[in-house]
């Protein structure tokens, strides 16, 4: 039944129903309900059927242009959620043997990769002349590795400028095509690196995109901080009525509908820059770890680790201390992060152990809440950091370690079933809990008593409250 | 009396001017001649002025006569204008869209809890800490926010695993109810972060003293304005009515539904009736144009409360519920919409579209007992008559492939796939291309392709 001929004449119906390049036309009611009966066809031909295969590039190409390019809310956000499940549905790259049977467990999962897949990324043609960053920003095509970056430049921009108001249909597309491509970036590379094998990973989209001549690596990290900070500012400033769309007097509706709309997605993009930065920063350990291995080559190319990033714009813009930290959710990173801030301005042997056995982060923070055992030791760091970095840097390290704690003592919990093994192991975490959080009121009691004109931040206080509180309860 | 009065004869100013003076003069040849000359000009002149205007009047007329041909074709274009006019009038069939949020009521006060009644801040207080903390039983308000806002309390919940009843209530009264984004939010998060605690089978790893009910819930919509008896019908007239819509806590409210029905196993806080009301609602919001941005959301929702029912409740509680939207859709666009609103991605969503469109044909079609009936009217229809009304047609068409073929229990009934494919090529082949009509051209091209790709 299945032959190449009826897809092909598929895809030419399919694209026949409207002419999704036609951007001159005005977005009447007629051409935008040929557009979502054009998306509704594309779902259902692909994702609607039990055994369906992803649309062709051509109609991949015509719905992501859709997504760029559209002036109708309904629109924009429906070519979103149809390449959103297209990409769930279809997988760029997936592991195979996974979930197939237990008898295949010893061999390792083997990644498969949908090569010929549409990528709404074009990578690794940095030879190739012509594509233009701006040109190609109108035509509404995939993206370069500069058009990326002038991408999130702008998301920046227009956070900075709170000029969010004048432009927000245009707004909320950027936004939403940024959230695409981190789920692109995403699949295709969590499967790669998690086969922990350097020559997959170095293959990721990720790791080529960053890679690129056409973009510098560094100011795109820049701006994806100045985002997520200007992001959680906005919200401490009570977003909603930055966002509070223009009244415009043609229709109240559609205003409302938008402003619901941006709320939502600005929501989301926080916790998609925070994808993109852990995703980096993973490659980077992946990267590491094939260094030491001696995997990496030469056209592998140097490049700054995100953490050293991260830390270097944290000293040199100390406002945006707060804000990141308070943006930033993952704990794992954001106590590698705090961790190797405090250490920076510590100077202790045991920094020096911290490289070589890697992810110890539990002992390290412990380590670095006994520098503020004495009075000198806490002198000189509040001197080299500042009192209310200080605070900020330790709060939010024990938040983060608490958390990590937790979870660890949860997965022994669930771990060993048997009865008599419970009691003990909630023993045994509980007073290691105890004794973090005694440790860490100890270290604020020194920062209290050095500094006596010493100002208590809010967090400050909510941790010093957390753990008493955790103290009174497990012990 | 005529004479003048004496005193006047001396004036001599009354003493009439000598007019007369030129007639003195005596009239010569040269005069008579001169004033015969002319004579003659003016006579020329006046000929000369007689046949311009002559020739004026000829091309007046000619003129006149091009104005009333043009006229006529005004005339006609005009016709033909208002003609095409009428056809578009006839054509501007409104857009989907019913506002099924009307004005909002007062939110109730955003009470903090008694902390007193708290026990993990009561305890606190004699703490040694509290020196440094300064937490005061009387303003711990803005304290607790705190706590929520930066992630402390989600992690003393961990921790403690328990939640106390103020905390639990208070959360949820600022996650449907504060007007601050940062409270909705982090109050919804904390609440998410709970719900989906612990492992998939059956216990949350917290002890919550608290769970919000269905009434909570849909108080709180009736808050934001929902209006639970509405009809699209009598709803294009309001369109233009200036209420400000939902309030931004609505998404909270979305996102809270979806994660208490994804943890039935652990808690069910809904009953079948209620969860029934809850996709019928969130159907409703797939109709107000209002909540276009947020069709993610929506979509998630309508997904798990779908999957909350069991499938012996699915079956009546799937026909509950497409009865129900069925009878208060109009038959306009806006039945289309809340039949595709409804995703195809699972099995259950496509048995709820089909039911959605079929019981929508059947209140349609009035008297139709069932689908063979509702399809032998739609045969019966005449595509060549003038009055054959494409919009209603176009209408039955896209709700009959919905219910055929979204339910494979009916799209492998052999009568009914039948007489439905047999209905798509009449479509397709006796509208003529040329068709004019509004949505003749529209129901020709659907048959067209559900013929090709489709069935």
């Amino acid at each position: 039944m299945e032959n190449p001929n009826r897809a092909r004449i598929e895809d030419d119906m399919l694209l026949t129903m409207f002419d999704p390049f036609d951007a001159s036309k005005d977005a009447t009611q007629d051409t935008i309900d040929e557009r979502l009966a054009f998306l509704d066809a594309v779902h259902a031909s692909s994702i609607g059927l039990e055994c369906g295969k992803p649309p062709s590039s051509k109609i991949l190409g015509a719905v992501f242009h859709m997504l760029r390019t559209e002036k109708s809310l309904q629109l924009i956000v429906a070519s979103y959620k149809l390449l959103v499940d297209l990409e769930k549905h279809f997988p760029r790259a997936y592991l195979s043997g996974k979930d197939d049977s237990l008898s295949s467990s010893n061999s390792p999962p083997k990644l498969v990769v949908a090569e010929e897949a549409w990528s709404p990324l074009i990578i690794g043609l940095d030879n190739a002349a012509g594509v233009g960053g701006a040109s190609d920003k109108q035509s509404g095509g995939p993206l370069d590795p500069s058009s990326f970056h002038l991408l999130i430049e702008e998301l920046a921009k227009t956070l900075a400028d709170s000029n969010i108001k004048a432009t927000s249909m245009k707004y909320l597309q950027s936004l939403l095509l940024f959230q695409y491509l981190v789920i692109v970036l995403e699949g295709d590379f969590l499967p790669r690196n998690a086969t922990m094998n350097w020559s997959l990973q170095r293959e990721s989209l990720l790791n080529m995109l960053l890679g690129s001549r056409k973009m510098n690596y560094k100011s795109l990290m820049k701006y994806c901080m100045e985002v997520i900070c200007l992001l959680c500012q906005l919200l401490e400033n009570d977003l909603s009525k930055n966002v509070e769309v223009e009244k415009s007097s043609e229709s109240d509706t559609g205003d409302i509908a938008l402003s619901l709309a941006l709320l939502e997605v600005l929501k989301n993009t926080r916790a998609s820059i925070e994808k993109l930065l852990v995703m980096i920063m993973a490659l980077d350990n992946s990267k590491k770890k094939a260094d030491i291995e001696g995997n990496t080559s030469r056209s592998d190319g140097p490049r700054t680790p995100l953490v050293d990033i991260i830390l270097d714009e944290l000293a040199y813009c100390k406002d945006n201390i707060p804000l990141f930290l308070k943006a930033f959710s993952e704990p794992k990173w954001k106590l590698e992060i705090v961790v190797q801030y405090l250490w920076k301005y510590i100077t202790k042997p045991s920094a020096r152990t911290r490289r070589s056995n890697g992810v110890n982060e539990d002992t390290t923070f412990d380590g670095a809440l006994k520098c503020f055992s004495n009075n000198t030791g806490t002198k000189s760091i509040i001197k080299k950091i500042g009192a209310d970095v200080v605070q900020l840097l330790l709060a939010h390290g024990f938040q983060e370690l608490n958390n990590c704690g937790f979870q660890a003592q949860l997965s022994i919990l669930s771990e060993r079933n048997t009865n008599d093994n419970i009691g003990g192991d909630r023993n045994e975490g509980a007073s290691a809990l105890v004794d973090l959080c005694e440790a860490f009121i100890s270290a604020f009691d020194s920062l209290i008593s050095t500094d006596g004109d010493l100002e208590i931040l809010s967090i400050g206080k909510e941790a010093l409250f957390t753990a008493a509180t955790v103290i009174s309860i497990k012990s | 009396m005529d004479d003048p009065l004496d005193f006047e004869l001396q004036d001599d100013l009354l003493v009439p001017l000598p007019i007369n003076k030129k007639r003195k003069k005596v009239i010569g040849l040269d005069d008579l001649l001169n004033e015969h000359y002319k004579e003659q000009e003016k006579l020329a002149e006046k000929q000369k002025k007689q046949a311009k205007k002559k020739a004026k009047a000829n091309e007046k007329k000619k003129y006149d006569d091009e104005d009333r041909k043009e006229a006529h074709l005004n005339r006609l274009v005009e016709k033909c204008h208002n003609q095409l006019k009428a056809f578009g009038e006839e054509n501007e069939i409104p857009v989907w869209g019913v506002e099924v949020f009307g004005e909002q009521k007062p939110f109730p006060r955003l009470d903090f809890p008694d902390l007193g009644s708290c026990n993990f801040i009561q305890s606190f207080l004699n703490n040694r800490l509290n020196s440094v903390v300064e937490l005061a039983a009387d303003k711990g308000d803005s304290f607790l926010e705190g706590l929520l806002v930066n992630g402390w309390l989600s992690k003393l919940a961990f921790l403690s695993g328990h939640v106390e009843k103020p905390v639990a209530l208070w959360a949820f009264n600022s996650m449907l109810y504060s007007s601050k984004e940062e409270l909705q939010n982090s109050s919804s998060d904390f609440w998410c972060e709970i719900l989906s605690s612990g492992n998939e089978a059956d216990q949350f790893s917290v002890k919550v003293d608290w769970f919000p009910e269905y009434k909570d819930l849909r108080s709180a919509l009736d808050t934001y304005g929902f209006l639970f008896k509405f009809s699209s019908s009598a709803a294009h007239e309001s369109s233009d009515s200036n209420n400000g819509g939902p309030p931004q806590n609505i998404r909270a409210w979305i996102r809270f539904v979806t994660y208490c029905c994804r943890i039935k196993s652990k808690k069910a806080i809904l009953s079948t009736i209620e969860a029934e009301e809850i996709v019928e609602i969130i159907i409703c919001m797939f109709l107000d144009r209002r909540f276009q941005g947020l069709l993610v959301l929506l979509y998630d929702c309508l997904q798990a409360v779908v999957d909350y029912f069991t499938d012996q409740e699915w079956c009546s509680s799937c026909e509950n519920v497409a009865k129900f939207i069925a009878c208060r859709v109009s038959e306009d666009l806006n039945c289309i919409r809340t039949v595709e609103c409804v995703s195809e991605d699972s099995s259950r969503c496509r048995q709820l579209r089909s039911a959605i469109a079929y019981q929508t044909m059947l209140f349609c079609f009035d008297g139709a007992n069932n689908g063979e009936e509702i399809l032998k009217s739609l045969d019966a229809i005449n595509l060549k008559h003038k009055s054959c009304d494409f919009f209603k047609l176009y209408i039955h068409l896209v709700l009959a492939k919905n219910w055929i073929l979204s339910n494979n229990s009916v799209e492998d009934n052999e009568v009914i796939h039948e007489m439905f494919c047999s209905f798509l090529r009449n479509c397709s082949t006796f509208i003529s291309p040329t068709d004019l009509r509004s949505y003749a051209s529209e129901v020709r091209h659907k048959a067209s392709y559900l013929l090709n790709f489709s069935v």
